[in-house]
């Protein structure tokens, strides 16, 4: 009997032993966090990317992660990677461009602290108005906010990308004073509250609008870019652009911790351009998620950081007050 | 073997000397008062610390502290229900304090758990390798039941490594 | 509801969900059959699991340890007279008396046809009201929501024990426990003394390993060790169940889920009064009165058809509106949102395919747990007697490597630790821990939409009635605190009578 267990146990502690020395293979997977909701567009985004890494690579994996916590996951993500881990994290302008101004003590990283893989899509994001205020266009905005004492603005977060658009918007058209951001806790919420008639407008992805735009809840009222969209649902609809003021599109930089071997970066922005070049994911993203592939070289990733850096010093007191 | 069940048996008789003097010890612990004190105590300081830790904007309707501070003054109101009531009736109705018998015996066995608790967290974080924290774990669970059936260490140690593997090689969980 | 059901079975058909559905219904049953061991338990312990899952398969193993947790605990009751779990005291009531008859796999056999069949009709309530109550909860607006969660919160008046004002504490404490970390509202960190690894906020899985698992561990401290001894050949009946004995259960069984599916909408009341509830009635209305409490064949049905009856009651709040219906399905809230599933409206139109899924899978949970029960009762039997100094070290090692392996690191061990030190003193001051699960499960909701609203209502409170919804609820808040006030103070009456 006791011979036998003590036989049992060795045999299991080797073989544990073993399995533990077989944990090398060829293929290495990285684990790809993204610090958004698991249901954001981003997160979503990630996870198709990884589902269609294995099509595109034998020797990389992807696996996508959704950490809620913005800042915060970026900052414990960074304290716990080091260079050539195979670890990626998704950034953008909230953080390199907003949250560095707003509260620079929040970060505690900086960009030189990664290593840039590829931007994988960008987002026009478009100001949705309730339905019973009849608002269909810049023009009809213009009208109304003449003749109103306070404009409500449902938008994912106090200082978030979509409530710099907002100041930016209504700063620029002289009614900085009336503007009123209300925060949801996502994007979704947010484009439900306007349908309520919680909130007079909300901006939002054009996915996350989509459904209730369908349903005749909201009507679209501008886009934040520079042309007008010309292309699904929301064809026609104006950007803000034409009208000479200040716009901004969303964008999600994936990186690598700084130090990694370029060799490995290179293979890895390789990998998502393989995918973002995929019929499947193209498609995909064009016509599910309503966004645009845009592959961004590092000056441009800069010129984004500093586009949205300049947004923010101007509408700041709009924002915070 | 034999050695190891004569060590654990020294160890039990011990042990029976030890115990058999702390479990005549008993402390009467007046929960209520107790309770209402501490948890007065505890929503005055974290008012206290609130503007230290809760940086708000002043152009906020309802800013950050306002949900914690709700909670801390509903907290201590009923901390200080829970005092009056048991003041009034120690000192009115003479009753005596609503209290409970802590048995010293419990609560230095409960530190022992603790102790192994502690013990097996500090060698896995140390040693960063969750196993040799498991079988510190399982062994001490085993002696501190008294266990002297070689079967159940031979059950306990597979299926701590069991556990170990299922984490590490099922979830990739590198620990 | 019909365009999902299609692209739903493609989803639940798959090797890999009714391998979940089956291990965790094993493993619910095995849990709640081990007197000490709960429900509740045994979905924190494996909850970290399912971060690894996608959601249909993650539910569908909590969903299995859930419903199996249900029946699991009424082994334990009828075989050695103890209940597995608190709400398999009303079984126990006849259960035992009957195997002491002889008539051991009947009583086991009555209960698990009772058990499938209340979570079958339970399953099938969810289907078919669980989106029409979304589509109400999709009209609530910021202020509404902030009524459903104080609604929400009475749940603390059931789950607090013996005092509800230490109850209320304790809820204030969970509440302020979902305040550390970064401000939903505007991003400042609260709370966190500097410690980096707090920005994130406190996870609620770990938090619930330490105040739930590690606290039973030091519990162990308090019992005698001692083994439960299963008598085995009491179980050597044939377990055959009359056909008057099946026509006398139809009644009760029927009568008993219905009960048990009302009450387990209700917020705060659970398993436990559905079954002592669906007893009394079944005894009120049975032709043998004499029988209850002496081997009634009606009495374990009631019993137990109820307490599986409020397993899919439950999550008809828990999916249209993120209030959980008890204790349990609230650490499932996190299994959902993970995954990105926010309860609401959206779950049940955007996400139609992946909740029918969901909830079609329910109904399958029931059918694999009266599969199990049917052919692995001798080995439910069997481990109703797994040794403590076995059971005890297994059960650390799980809650270690469950609170590393939900952010890979040694702190949220700690944090585990912390927490069961916290929860063992709570303990000595005979504080419930209940209410403090539940205030960090609602927390973040109550807060946020608390300042929204205010926010938008320019600082007004006049906005938390300002519509019929949010009359109703408030209605019902104070209806439902009344009438828990009212019973503690009955029950306390009563108390100072015996």
């Amino acid at each position: 009997m006791k011979r036998g267990i003590i036989n049992s146990i060795l045999i299991f502690t080797m073989a544990a032993g073993v399995l533990s020395g077989c944990g090398g293979s060829k293929t290495t997977s990285f684990t790809v966090t993204c610090p958004w909701a698991p249901s954001g567009v981003a997160a979503m985004v990630s996870q198709k990317a990884a589902a269609m890494s294995t099509n595109h690579s034998d020797n990389m994996i992807l696996v996508a992660d959704a950490v809620k916590g913005d800042a915060a996951t970026v900052n414990t993500w960074v304290a716990d990677t080091k260079a050539d881990d195979t670890k990626l994290v998704f950034a953008g302008e909230g953080l390199f461009s907003i949250t560095s101004i707003l509260d620079p003590s929040k970060l505690q990283f900086s960009y030189d602290d990664f290593a840039f893989v590829e931007n994988l899509y960008s987002s026009v994001f478009v100001m949705s108005a309730d339905a019973s205020l009849n608002i269909k266009g810049m023009k009809d905005l213009g009208s109304y906010l003449a003749e109103t004492d306070e404009v409500s603005v449902a938008a994912n977060g106090a200082t978030s990308s979509e409530a710099f658009l907002a100041a930016s918007l209504f700063g620029s058209m002289g009614y900085g004073d009336k503007l009123k951001i209300t925060p949801y806790s996502s994007a979704a919420e947010a484009a439900q509250a306007v349908a309520r008639g919680e909130t007079d407008f909300a901006i939002s992805h054009q996915s996350q609008i989509l459904e209730t735009f369908e349903q005749g809840g909201v009507t679209i009222v501008c886009a934040f870019d520079g042309e007008d969209i010309t292309e699904g649902a929301f064809a026609g609809v104006e950007g803000v652009g034409k009208y000479g003021y200040p716009y901004f599109r969303n964008r999600c930089f994936i990186l690598a911790r700084s130090g990694t071997k370029k060799e490995t970066v290179a293979e890895l922005k390789k990998l998502y351009d393989d995918i973002l070049g995929d019929n499947e994911m193209s498609t995909w993203l064009k016509d599910t998620m309503m966004l645009e592939i845009d592959m961004m070289s590092e000056e441009e990733v800069q010129e984004h950081i500093q586009n949205v850096q300049n947004i923010v010093n101007e509408y700041y007191d709009i924002v915070v007050g | 073997m034999k050695e190891i069940q004569s060590w654990i048996e020294r160890l039990g008789e011990r042990r029976d000397v030890i115990d058999e003097k702390l479990e005549k010890k008993e402390i009467k612990l007046p929960t209520e008062l107790v309770t209402g004190i501490f948890f007065l105590l505890l929503g005055g300081i974290l008012l206290l610390v609130m503007p230290s830790q809760v940086p708000v904007s002043h152009t906020d309707v309802v800013n950050g502290r306002a949900f914690p501070t709700l909670l801390m003054i509903i907290m201590m109101i009923c901390s200080g229900i829970i005092l009056i009531k048991e003041l009034y009736n120690i000192f009115v109705k003479k009753l005596p304090p609503i209290t409970k018998t802590i048995n010293l015996l419990v609560e230095v066995k409960a530190l022992v758990i603790l102790g192994i608790l502690l013990l097996t967290y500090v060698i896995c974080r140390v040693t960063n390798l969750f196993v040799i924290g498991a079988i510190f774990c399982s062994f001490g669970f085993l002696i501190y039941f008294r266990c002297r059936k070689p079967a159940y260490y031979g059950i306990t140690l597979t299926v701590s490594i069991l556990i170990w593997v299922a984490f590490r090689f099922g979830l990739n969980v590198n620990f | 509801m019909l365009e999902y059901i299609g692209p739903a079975l493609e989803h639940l058909f798959t090797i890999e969900n009714f391998v979940w559905m089956n291990l965790g219904v094993f493993i619910g049953a095995v849990f709640a059959a081990i007197p000490g061991l709960s429900v509740i338990l045994c979905v924190i312990l494996f909850l970290p699991f399912t971060y690894k899952m996608t959601a249909i398969p993650g539910m569908m193993f909590l969903l299995g340890i859930y419903c199996a947790g249900g029946y699991g605990g009424s082994v334990s009751a009828i075989l050695i007279n103890t209940p597995g779990t608190p709400h398999a005291a009303a079984t126990m009531m006849d259960g035992h008396p009957l195997s002491q008859k002889g008539r051991t796999k009947a009583a086991l056999k009555v209960a698990l046809y009772a058990s499938a069949f209340g979570g079958v009709f339970s399953a099938l309530m969810l289907l078919f009201l669980g989106p029409q109550v979304a589509q109400v909860a999709a009209q609530l607006g910021t202020a509404e929501y902030f009524m459903v969660c104080l609604f929400g919160l009475t749940i603390i008046a059931g789950v607090s024990g013996k005092s509800m004002i230490k109850g209320l504490i304790a809820a204030c404490l969970g509440l302020l426990i979902s305040c550390i970390g970064a401000d939903p509202m505007t991003s400042y960190d609260r709370f966190t003394f500097g410690i980096s690894r707090l920005y994130l906020g406190l996870d609620l899985a770990i938090c619930l390993i330490g105040l739930f698992a590690l606290v039973e561990i030091l519990a162990k401290s308090e019992k005698k060790i001692g083994q439960l001894i299963l008598d085995s050949k009491r179980m050597n009946d044939d377990g055959k169940i009359t056909k008057d004995e099946y026509k006398r259960l139809i009644r009760p069984t029927l009568i008993s889920s219905i009960i048990g599916v009302l009450v387990g909408i209700v917020p705060g009341t659970g398993a436990s009064e559905a079954s002592w509830f669906s007893y009394d009635r079944a005894k009120a209305m049975s032709k043998h009165k004499e029988e209850f409490g002496h081997g009634s064949v009606e009495g374990i049905a009631a019993a137990e058809s109820a307490n599986n009856a409020v397993t899919g009651a439950t999550l008809i709040p828990l999916l249209t509106m993120g209030i959980p219906g008890d204790g349990t399905v609230a650490i499932m809230l996190s299994a959902l949102m993970i995954n990105g599933l926010n309860p609401g409206l959206s779950l049940f139109t955007t996400q139609g395919d992946i909740m029918y899924a969901i909830m079609i899978g329910l109904i399958f949970v029931n059918l694999f747990m009266l599969f199990q029960g049917r052919f692995l009762t001798q080995l439910f039997a069997k481990v109703v007697s797994i040794p403590q100094e076995i059971l005890t070290p297994i059960i650390v090692l799980f809650c270690f490597a469950g609170a590393y392996s939900v952010n890979k690191n040694y702190f949220d061990v700690g944090v585990a630790l912390i927490f069961a030190v916290i929860a063992w003193l709570l303990r000595k001051l005979d504080m419930p821990l209940i209410p403090i699960l539940l205030g960090m499960v609602l927390g973040n909701m109550t807060e946020t939409n608390f300042r929204r609203a205010l926010f938008i209502s320019n600082g007004s409170p006049m906005i938390f009635v300002s519509s019929i919804y949010c009359i109703i609820f408030v209605v019902l808040t104070v209806l439902a605190v009344f009438t828990l006030i009212r019973s503690k103070m009955k029950e306390s009456k009563e108390e100072e009578k015996e």
